[in-house]
């Protein structure tokens, strides 16, 4: 008997297919490759959106409306440019708009919001993360409270997930020589916070 | 400290200013993760240098299965949505092309009845009650609510009781023709 078809078999198939040839198959409207984009994707997704937003629950919120913002715009996907490019954009400017009103709430509900996220934050989720980069990322949260959206997400896309300045200026729609201003401003001001702060993480490179 | 740190040390500067190449800048990353003294060294240069790493950041399997299925159901809800959006006007049509094709007959109706009789009641006083003048549709009325101008061919002994006025394109007109002229 031969088997004509199978899903499992099916999508393990387009599970080696690259990113292009996936999008362009949910551009088509084939909801398998787009599956298995999300699949792919939301890691990378995640990561980018909970260093922006500040907090595990909110990235998985952003990364949500993320690939729901993908579907409905693939038909503008241009092949000719990277996916990721493409979708980091749309990640970034969800999670600073995401961030832009968790901010205005947390402004209107006072400090209680943001030490409940972070005790949530130490408690929760973090099960595959070391011990050090648990530490770092909450660090990071804190340190980074008083840079600007754009500079946050300048810093992020730049050094932890390692983009190009060039792809940072596509991503967040500005020239290169502003995403150089905003990543030495927030350079200058994550220096200041952390000795301020942290001053004890700069001798013994340890939160307390 | 081995030969190679003394020389990506150097290099902190430029990584900072944003100058360094990209393979450079990636074996100066990797080698930060791995080599404790240059991280120190690179944390006393510049404290933002923490940072300059992927932060191992995985995403749980049950955690990106509940992202999937959230994005499964937000997907078929939108293409739901948009297989409405793109029904309505079809039915809309239908319902304004039944509603003329009602009112047209109607139309024919009341002209053939009043052709036929020699309007026996057309002296009578008017029994039913007077229709607001607004409501009785007009020619131009019948235009806007996207009937043809010749469903509004005269009605010589009927009075049109415009039951929803101020409906147009969206939503059908619904009226009451009184037909005096018809013997019941």
């Amino acid at each position: 008997m031969e088997l004509v078809y199978s899903e499992r078999l099916e999508r393990q198939g387009i599970g080696e297919l690259p990113d292009r040839d996936l999008a362009i198959g949910a551009r088509g409207g084939d909801m398998l490759c787009f599956e298995t984009l999300v699949s792919r994707k939301t890691p990378a997704v995640v990561s980018l959106a909970r260093r922006i937003v500040g907090n595990t629950e909110d990235a998985r919120d952003v990364a949500q409306m993320v690939f729901l913002r993908v579907w409905k715009e693939i038909h503008r996907y241009d092949e000719r440019y990277s996916l990721n490019t493409w979708l980091y954009r749309i990640a970034t400017n969800l999670a600073i708009d995401f961030l832009r009103s968790s901010r205005s709430r947390e402004r209107a509900h006072g400090a209680t919001l943001h030490l409940v996220r972070e005790r949530e934050e130490s408690t929760a989720g973090g099960a595959t993360r070391s011990a050090e980069d648990r530490e770092l990322a909450r660090l990071f949260e804190i340190v980074s409270d008083r840079l600007s959206e754009k500079q946050k997400a300048a810093f992020v896309l730049r050094e932890m997930e390692d983009c190009d300045t060039k792809d940072i200026a596509l991503i967040l729609g500005c020239g290169e020589s502003t995403v150089r201003n905003h990543l030495f401003n927030a350079r200058r001001i994550l220096r200041k916070e952390i000795a301020r702060l942290y001053p004890e993480f700069l001798r013994g490179r340890t939160l307390a | 400290m081995s030969a190679i740190c003394g020389i990506l040390r150097a290099s902190f500067d430029d990584y900072l200013a944003d100058r360094l190449p990209a393979p450079q800048r990636r074996i100066l990353r990797e080698h930060l993760a791995e080599c404790d003294g240059c991280r120190g060294a690179a944390l006393g240069r510049d404290a933002s240098f923490a940072f300059a790493r992927p932060l191992a950041d995985d995403v749980a399997p049950a955690e990106a299965a509940a992202i999937l299925a959230s994005v499964r159901a937000g997907v078929a809800h939108l293409e739901a949505d948009r297989r409405i959006r793109a029904g309505r006007p079809t039915r809309r049509r239908s319902a304004v092309a039944a509603a003329a094709a009602a009112v047209g007959l109607l139309a024919l109706t009341v002209a053939g009845g009043s052709a036929r009789r020699e309007s026996p009641v057309a002296a009578l006083p008017a029994v039913a009650p007077t229709p607001v003048a607004d409501s009785v549709l007009s020619g131009g009325e019948f235009e806007a609510a996207g009937l043809p101008a010749e469903s509004a061919a005269p009605l010589s002994n009927a009075t049109v009781y415009d039951l929803n006025p101020g409906a147009g394109r969206e939503e059908p007109r619904v009226v009451w023709i009184v037909d005096r002229g018809l013997d019941i």
